[in-house]
């Protein structure tokens, strides 16, 4: 009966972190899929979110849920400004040249952070933070559920965007053949920046709720870029609800581990378990079959 | 003709310019003689807190000895100069940064990193090119293990004691508990010792029943089923052997899942000041190991913690006082030696007798001088030391 309990409480925390690195990791999968950048200096972008509500926003007691769009807001500034100076330039060259650039620029940012905010660990308090929610027999952290239904929202408008909107068809056309959407009118660099931003965005949002869960440091970059990838390829590439999907199924697949062998295999069963089903999913669990 | 004798004129311009130059940056060189003090520290990476805490003791006591005019020897005068490299808490690193240390930058002696992984190390390195290095941050019991020292030495806690401590505090203060436990610990060396060797064997000659024992990778960072199992099972004591991040994050998950235990000890992850401002109110009630406190009554104690304190404006962390006992105690071995010969050097520390800011420092035949243990308890944002009673500036406070 306590082995249920606890697998039943593991996996419901599992899930809901789930769609919260989901959210970490929306950002990678619209980057990649639009435009074709592995963007190295993703999980730099996460940090950045934690960075900036911790010093930026939380020192002038700015509520949580205003602090978010802001937050959005701000990163989406930012990345805007990285597409128009590092990238746009790079424009019709070699795909490795951007992805290079990304990974220079990680390196640069891990190291601005360690100067600007020391390498101690930081974490972020927020109302949910040490909250705990009971279902019946099942109890997790009021942050996780928090933070999954952010992330929910977030995504579902996200969606929205790319489907329902002007950028979203100018985004998906650019992403399908981008000569043929400029032959039509589109300005793809101008998308391609919108569509970093964006990704920023989602990437920032995605750290504050990281941040208010475990905590981070200049250097926790690494590490959401690694889960990132793994949920963009087990959700499909390039697809909005695919990286919920994936996101889910990776906390469950890590909580389920976590269960079974100890937390310290948690990484290791997730990302097996992934290996064997892109062995029979290539292109993800929602991914489009390619012919 | 004249455009020749032009580019002559700018060659030969160019060619004084350099020259000039060159002396000027060799001729400062040649009037400064220096002692090289070298340290790899953990200045990134989950061990940053330490490091920088460890830098700050060794700065202070090289400062202290460059004004008191540093050392002269066979008539010549020397200034002290710390060359200090990150070594990002990696180990690898550690034995790379020490072995340029030594040959490049031409450290004549060494301090040590911190925790075994580190220190060990780069102590393999300084023993095998007989540099002596002087180190705190490293329980002895790890130190020793490794091998025979000649050239390396140890000024900390014995981890038998520091593990020793949290089951005597609780027997002395009379505190109220169940007697059920939950063991969780990394799987770095100290972690294996202290969490997965010594915790279990004390608990079980204590008469607790240990209802959970977890291990985990010093990296990672979610503890979803170890939360949720002492959620079911309820220990009413947790021990806790990981890093500062993981310590945050655990405390944290420990809140978030609406388990409270009566008694928590985090030992290494909860030392440093950035646990406190990083658990903010949910640091409040937790336990570590303490081997100094600015109330201790050794020389220059209560100085060094205002000093650290005015310098940096964070509250002041114990890892300053055994860094700045074993810079002191190279400097002082320098000054004995009266030579830059290493061997005379490292002769000169065997024979250290004296007390340091961090408490009497002589060291035994396995090159190490044991610093008591006491329990230092977070309560409103400060270290207050709760056990023994003898030294104890505050009372024991249960974790809300």
């Amino acid at each position: 009966m306590e082995t249920l309990h606890i697998a039943a409480n593991s996996l419901v925390s599992g899930l809901l972190l789930g769609g919260v690195l989901a959210l970490a990791a929306l950002g990678l999968s619209i980057v990649l899929g639009v435009m074709g950048l592995v963007n190295l200096a993703h999980g730099e972008f996460v940090v950045a979110g934690g960075y900036l509500m911790l010093f930026v926003l939380q020192p002038f007691d700015i509520d949580p849920m205003l602090a978010f769009p802001l937050i959005a807001a701000i990163m989406a500034a930012i990345a805007l400004a990285l597409q128009r100076t590092l990238l746009r330039p790079l424009a019709g060259g070699p795909p490795e040249s951007s992805m290079m650039t990304m990974f220079a620029l990680s390196i640069v940012l891990q190291n601005l952070y360690l100067t600007l905010f020391q390498a101690d660990t930081r974490s972020i308090q927020l109302p949910s933070s040490a909250q705990s929610v009971e279902v019946g027999p099942v109890s997790f952290g009021m942050i996780y559920l928090v933070g999954f239904l952010i992330s929910v929202l977030v995504i579902f408008a996200a969606h929205c965007l790319i489907t329902s909107t002007q950028f979203g068809r100018d985004l998906r056309a650019s992403a399908a053949d981008p000569e043929a959407a400029e032959i039509v009118g589109v300005d793809v660099e101008r998308v391609r920046g919108w569509t970093l931003a964006l990704g920023a965005a989602c990437a920032a949002l995605g750290g504050v709720l990281a941040g208010a869960i475990f905590g981070f440091t200049p250097i926790s970059g690494p590490a959401y870029l690694l889960n990132a990838f793994a949920i963009v390829v087990l959700g499909g590439l390039g697809n909005v609800f695919g990286t919920l999907v994936g996101g889910v199924v990776l906390g469950v697949l890590q909580s389920v581990g976590g269960v079974a062998f100890g937390d310290g295999y948690r990484d290791l069963v997730g990302l097996l378990v992934l290996l064997i089903i892109l062995g029979l999913c290539p292109q993800g669990l929602m991914g489009r079959k390619h012919a | 003709m004249n455009r020749h004798f032009f580019n002559l004129r700018k060659l030969l311009s160019c060619t004084c310019v350099s020259f000039g130059m060159s002396l000027a940056a060799i001729a400062p060189a040649a009037d400064a003689e220096e002692i090289v003090i070298g340290a790899s520290l953990p200045l990134s990476g989950p061990l940053a807190g330490f490091g920088r805490d460890q830098q700050w003791g060794y700065q202070a006591a090289i400062d202290d000895a460059n004004k008191r005019g540093g050392v002269t020897i066979d008539g010549k005068k020397y200034s002290y100069r710390l060359v200090v490299r990150d070594d990002k808490t990696d180990p690898s690193v550690t034995a790379s940064n020490t072995e340029t240390l030594i040959s490049k930058d031409r450290a004549l002696v060494m301090l040590g990193s911190c925790t075994p992984a580190l220190v060990n190390a780069g102590a393999l390195v300084a023993e095998r090119r007989k540099v002596p290095m002087v180190t705190g941050c490293n329980p002895l019991g790890a130190f020793r293990s490794v091998r025979k020292w000649t050239y390396v030495w140890d000024i900390f806690f014995d981890e038998a004691e520091l593990a020793e401590a949290p089951f005597r505090m609780l027997k002395e203060l009379n505190i109220d508990t169940d007697k059920s436990v939950a063991l969780l610990h990394d799987n770095g060396p100290d972690g294996k010792v202290v969490g997965g060797t010594l915790w279990p064997r004390l608990a079980q000659a204590g008469g607790y029943a240990v209802k959970q024992k977890a291990e985990f990778p010093v990296d990672n960072m979610q503890f979803t089923a170890i939360v949720s199992e002492l959620r079911t099972k309820r220990p009413q004591i947790v021990l806790v052997d990981a890093t500062a991040p993981q310590a945050i994050s655990l405390r944290k998950q420990m809140a978030a899942a609406g388990y409270q235990p009566k008694v928590l000890v985090m030992e290494k992850g909860a030392e440093s000041e950035q646990f406190a401002r990083a658990a903010g109110a949910l640091s409040d009630g937790v336990m570590v190991g303490a081997y100094w406190d600015p109330s201790f009554a050794y020389p220059g104690a209560q100085e060094l913690a205002r000093r650290f304190e005015r310098d940096t404006g964070i509250a002041v962390s114990q890892h300053i006082a055994d860094s700045n006992a074993a810079a002191s105690v190279l400097i002082d071995a320098i000054g004995a030696a009266q030579s830059l010969d290493r061997e005379r050097i490292n002769r000169a520390i065997s024979r250290t007798d004296k007390a340091y800011v961090v408490g009497p420092v002589k060291f035994d035949e396995t090159n190490t001088s044991k610093l008591p243990i006491a329990l230092s308890q977070w309560q409103g944002g400060k270290a207050v030391i709760i056990w023994p009673r003898r030294v104890a500036t505050g009372t024991y406070l249960q974790p809300k």
